[in-house]
């Protein structure tokens, strides 16, 4: 629903090399990309094409090579570990194709945990605020459970209270249903789908046409260059078939 | 079919065994850092066993050798002054036990009458730095032989003179020097022809030494004067059992000359084992607390391995290769590693226990080479190597409880019980904690704890092995500052003082004892003066009286710590534990003494520990200034007198004194166990420091390995490297410490009583050892140093996640 032509997340000639390989491995090769506010924006493209490796260098997990990335305009590549770090805790939220929580901890407790970093004096409200996403995303009733004790769909939707509850300004996700069967996976973006409804800026990468048919835009990469970018509009529940197989066909004309 | 069945056979080991060793080869280069430090540790435990071995095996093998060529008494009594002949010959016909006998004529020298020379660079002086009596005898002609350094016998000619190998080492004194004594009319001059190794006096605690010189030598320097004629009579068994009986069959002969110290044959080993034999026990002790972290860590990184590797074991499973195929494979390597460690410690040995055995070859000669030279440290490696395997098989053996799917699905190691075990254990911890109610404070500290609770099971490892080289360390080093304090004299009997006269028997004896303590006593220079006489009471043993060495003087003030009871009053007598053990008598209990056929009843008063003189001696409070066998003054300098020109004074003065300082006659007589004790403490020392720094980092990498999707997941919420690397430097230091703390305390407490009572168990009058130890040494420095090697570990592995892309460690 990206109904602003603001830029909240952009990457220029941005490159990545791997030295740890010989010879090394250069895996990017100059990305130009702008992610609108409010944008729900899909990076496609087969396995080794440097999908992950452009979702972690413009999330600053990764040190680009060379190129630029600004968030909400400030340059991120020159940030220090430390602020780069609080960059994270405060404007952005991950969710990853496994859902990494600490076993040592509750649900509710792994969802509060950087929310409570970044804001320890503002405990009650952090902890209102968390209980009502996962009242919202249907996992209230779990949040006394151990990490052990709940499904895979359950554990990703927590991921996404967690992605959300320090108010991000972008939304990262890496493969989200990537280890899920097809209703949790449903489950999940169905969860997302909602999120962005609110107005929250994604970035996904993903495998499945299936999901990548929710985004208002598809960006196609091969071989470390974005080669294709495919506008579709927002994505309602009954458009859904005819989006899926349009993707199709023309990731498809991109050899996918 | 039955000509092919041997090559089809062949084949498959010939496959099987290749494949494993090629496993083996690729996970070795695979994980170099993991597989170095196992090996490292695998390494230390095989050198320290294998040398502890080879030391006890040289210094046995070389007494052995050198006590059956220089044919030491089984027993021998000292004396100066006159004594019966005519009895001793009659004592020997009464006894048909006897296989040989003979009276030593000895001329005592002080150190400062006897200097050399080297004529060719003028080097030259004298040997009063040594402390020790110096005894100048012939030849023996039937037993106890001063050997030279080849093993042979040598009969010196007239002007040449043979001196104590220690004297070669101490002054550097070689062959060809000229050696001057100064008799009481001139100077005899001697030409150094070689050296000698003695039976009896080559010990560190023997308090004197036999220079070896012609009969005509002998005799014109007897006549010369200036020296205190000795005897020693010595005796051969023909059975040394018989020892125990003998002594007391002499002791209790009133017409035998016995004012000098007697010593059996058994003590004579004992204390010629103890030094060196002290070193091996403490390396022997070392080496079973490295195999013992050698282990902990195998098996810490065997179950890593079974973790890792589950799914390809589950495949394996899968297809149906039985469990010891399997187990086989990844034993391989366990068996490389040991085998090379092995190897390696074992070499390395060769060099430390050449090392370690120098003094023993240059006072006793070295033994041959022969089979149980290299069997034994083979066997002690073999040991090393069996057990190694052994538990590692052991650990392995979970293989067979590994389901398959499990372990493919799942890539778990546990069956369905023990998952949902499991799963139960980490709901009920996750129920204690709550970030929710969590009231505020450091967040990262929080996390650290949690990670320490829920990960004890693993991170137990770095304290047991703190606790462990604390232990290594801290023991030999308080064994060492213990022998080296100037209150251990309390364990040799004597109270604590700057300096100690001694007056041995002669003939004016008694009088110049008084002039001495007279003298002594009006010096300005010197307080709290005590004198002490030796007297030969006697006392019922087994088979009749015997000689009890009685020291009485004032003990009212004395610092002498005693085990039970206290110092002697007025009809009471105080015994050395082995005197007590001897007459089975306790504090309270009475005993019966005489003295010139008088019989007095006693109080025992206490009881107190004394490892000289075969660590038979008593206390009884009283003044004695005539007819005792020796007299003993001991006094303290006042402050501002310099205790070396007191000595130097009264020495002059008082020329049949024998005056020492104190600290120097504690540091002469124990030397050699100091020094050897000084290389086990330093040898821990560094292997302490080593295991610590080793295994801190061992256990952290293959931690760090398996923590980085979690160090990865926190990362991307917004926890920062160091903040990432806080955390495990704060659960490092914290469990480094727990560990090392615990150790020290043990040290001090459990571990004073475990080296006590091996000391105990070596029968030398010690049975309540108590540490004097260097409390900032040991207990701040030595644990803050081995904090800071285990912190080191951590500083050293955890900063190379600095500049890692934080991405990497997500994906596993």
């Amino acid at each position: 629903m990206s109904n602003d032509d603001r830029i909240t997340l952009e990457c220029k000639e941005l490159t990545k090399t791997y030295f740890s390989t010989e010879p090394p491995a250069k895996v990017l090769h100059g990305i130009d990309l702008a992610v609108r506010t409010g944008e729900f924006l899909v990076v496609m493209g087969a396995s080794g094409s440097g999908k992950s490796t452009l979702l972690y260098s413009i999330s600053g997990m990764d040190r680009p090579t060379t190129g630029s990335v600004l968030l909400e305009g400030r340059e991120l590549t020159s940030l220090d570990d430390a602020e780069m770090s609080r960059v994270r805790l405060t404007r952005m939220g991950f969710i990853f194709q496994q859902a990494y929580f600490l076993s040592n901890l509750n649900i509710q407790d792994n969802i509060l945990l950087p929310a409570l970093k970044a804001a320890p004096g503002d405990r009650d409200a952090v902890v209102e605020r968390v209980d009502a996403l996962m009242e919202r995303f249907g996992i209230g009733h779990v949040k006394r459970h151990g990490v052990t004790q709940v499904s895979g769909g359950q554990l990703q939707r927590a991921s996404i209270c967690r992605a959300l509850a320090g108010r991000p300004a972008v939304l990262f996700a890496d493969e989200p249903t990537g280890a899920l069967n097809s209703s949790m996976s449903a489950e999940v973006m169905n969860a997302l789908t909602d999120v962005h409804g609110d107005g929250a800026t994604i970035v996904m990468v993903t495998h499945d046409p299936a999901c990548a048919a929710r985004a208002e835009r598809v960006v196609f990469l091969r071989d470390g260059l974005l080669v294709d970018t495919r506008e579709q509009g927002a994505w309602t529940a009954e458009t859904a078939k005819q989006r899926e197989d349009d993707l199709f066909s023309w990731l498809s004309s991109n050899g996918f | 079919m039955s000509l092919h069945a041997p090559e089809s056979w062949s084949f498959t080991v010939t496959i099987r065994d290749s494949i494993a060793l090629r496993y083996s080869y690729n996970d070795l280069t695979r994980n170099k850092g993991v597989n170095l430090a196992l090996i490292v540790i695998l390494v230390f435990s095989a050198f320290l066993m294998a040398t502890g071995s080879m030391v006890i095996e040289r210094v046995l093998s070389s007494m052995d050798q050198f006590f059956d060529e220089a044919r030491p008494p089984h027993f021998l009594q000292m004396h100066k002054g006159a004594y019966d002949r005519a009895e001793l010959e009659r004592f020997a016909s009464e006894h048909p036990e006897i296989d040989a006998w003979l009276i030593e004529e000895m001329l005592g020298y002080d150190s400062a009458a006897i200097a050399w020379e080297r004529s060719s660079t003028g080097e030259g002086g004298d040997l009063a730095d040594s402390l020790i009596d110096n005894l100048f005898v012939t030849q023996n002609a039937e037993f106890d032989f001063l050997l030279d350094e080849n093993g042979s016998i040598p009969r010196p000619d007239a002007g040449e003179v043979y001196v104590p190998v220690a004297y070669r080492e101490q002054f550097g004194i070689e062959v060809g020097d000229l050696l001057r004594v100064q008799t009481a009319e001139g100077v005899q001059e001697l030409r150094v022809e070689g050296f000698v190794r003695d039976s009896q006096m080559a010990s560190s605690l023997s308090q004197s030494t036999r220079f070896l010189i012609s009969e005509d030598d002998f005799a014109a320097m007897s006549a010369a004067g200036g020296a205190i004629p000795e005897i020693i009579v010595e005796y051969r068994l023909t059975d040394t059992s018989l020892v125990q009986d003998f002594q007391t069959a002499y002791e209790s002969d009133d017409a035998l000359p016995k004012n000098g110290e007697s010593v059996p044959y058994q003590l004579l080993r004992i204390v010629n084992a103890l030094s060196d034999g002290l070193v091996a026990a403490a390396l022997m002790f070392a080496s079973l607390l490295l195999v013992a972290i050698a282990l902990l860590n195998a098996r810490f990184v065997i179950r890593g391995t079974l973790e890792d590797e589950v799914r390809q074991i589950g495949a394996m499973k899968a297809i149906g290769l039985p469990n010891r195929t399997i187990s086989g494979l990844y034993l391989a390597k366990y068996r490389a590693m040991t085998f090379l460690a092995c190897v390696v410690g074992g070499l390395l040995a060769i060099a430390a226990a050449q090392m370690l055995t120098r003094t023993v070859q240059v006072d006793y000669g070295a033994a041959e080479v022969d089979l149980v030279s290299v069997l034994v440290p083979v066997l002690a490696l073999a040991f090393v190597y069996v057990f190694v395997i052994a538990i590692c098989r052991r650990v392995f053996g979970k293989i067979r409880r590994i389901e398959v799917v499990n372990a493919l699905v799942h890539g778990s190691t546990l069956d369905d019980r023990q998952t949902a075990r499991r799963a139960a254990r980490e709901v009920k911890r996750v129920r204690r904690t709550s970030l929710a109610a969590f009231g505020g404070g450091n967040l990262n500290r929080r996390l650290a704890l949690l990670d320490l609770r829920a990960e004890a099971r693993q991170w137990v490892l770095i304290p047991i092995v703190m606790f462990l080289a604390a232990v290594l360390m801290t023991l030999p080093m308080n064994l060492l500052s213990t022998l080296s304090d100037p209150a251990f004299v309390t364990f040799m009997g004597s109270p604590e003082s700057d300096l100690r006269a001694d007056l041995e028997f002669s003939e004016d004896v008694d009088a110049v004892h008084g002039d001495l303590l007279a003298a002594m006593s009006a010096d300005e220079g010197l307080e709290n003066v005590r004198a002490f006489a030796n007297v030969l009471y006697e006392t019922e043993g087994e088979e009749g009286w015997e000689v009890l060495r009685v020291d009485v003087g004032d003990f009212s003030s004395a610092a002498m710590p005693f085990i039970e009871g206290g110092p002697p009053g007025t009809g009471e007598i105080a015994l050395s534990v082995m005197n007590a053990e001897k007459y089975g008598l306790a504090t309270g209990d009475e005993i019966l003494v005489r003295l010139d056929g008088e019989p007095s009843n006693l109080t025992v008063s206490g009881v107190y520990q004394d490892i000289t003189g075969g660590g038979l001696s008593a206390k009884m409070q009283g003044e004695v200034d005539a007819g005792a066998a020796s007299y003993t003054v001991f006094a303290d300098t006042a402050a501002g007198a310099d205790t070396a020109e007191l000595v130097a004074e009264y020495a002059d003065a008082f020329p049949s004194a024998k005056v020492t300082p104190m600290r120097e006659f504690m540091e002469q007589t124990l030397s050699y166990v100091t020094d050897a004790v000084r290389n086990a403490a330093l040898l821990t020392f560094a292997f302490g420091l080593g295991v610590a720094l080793v295994i801190t980092s061992l256990f952290l990498k293959l931690r760090l390995t398996r923590d980085r999707q979690k160090m990865g997941m926190l990362s991307a919420v917004g926890f920062s490297t160091n903040e990432l690397i806080a955390q495990v430097r704060g659960k490092t230091l914290a469990a480094v410490v727990v560990g090392t703390v615990l150790g020290s305390v043990f040290a001090a407490t459990g571990g004073e009583s475990v080296a006590g009572s091996l000391l105990a168990l070596a029968g030398l009058g010690i049975v309540d050892l108590e540490f004097l130890p260097n409390p900032w040494l040991v207990y701040l420095a030595y644990p803050l140093l081995l904090i800071s090697a285990g912190y080191l570990g951590a500083v050293f592995l955890t900063s190379r996640l600095r500049g890692a892309d934080k991405s990497s460690w997500l994906r596993g």
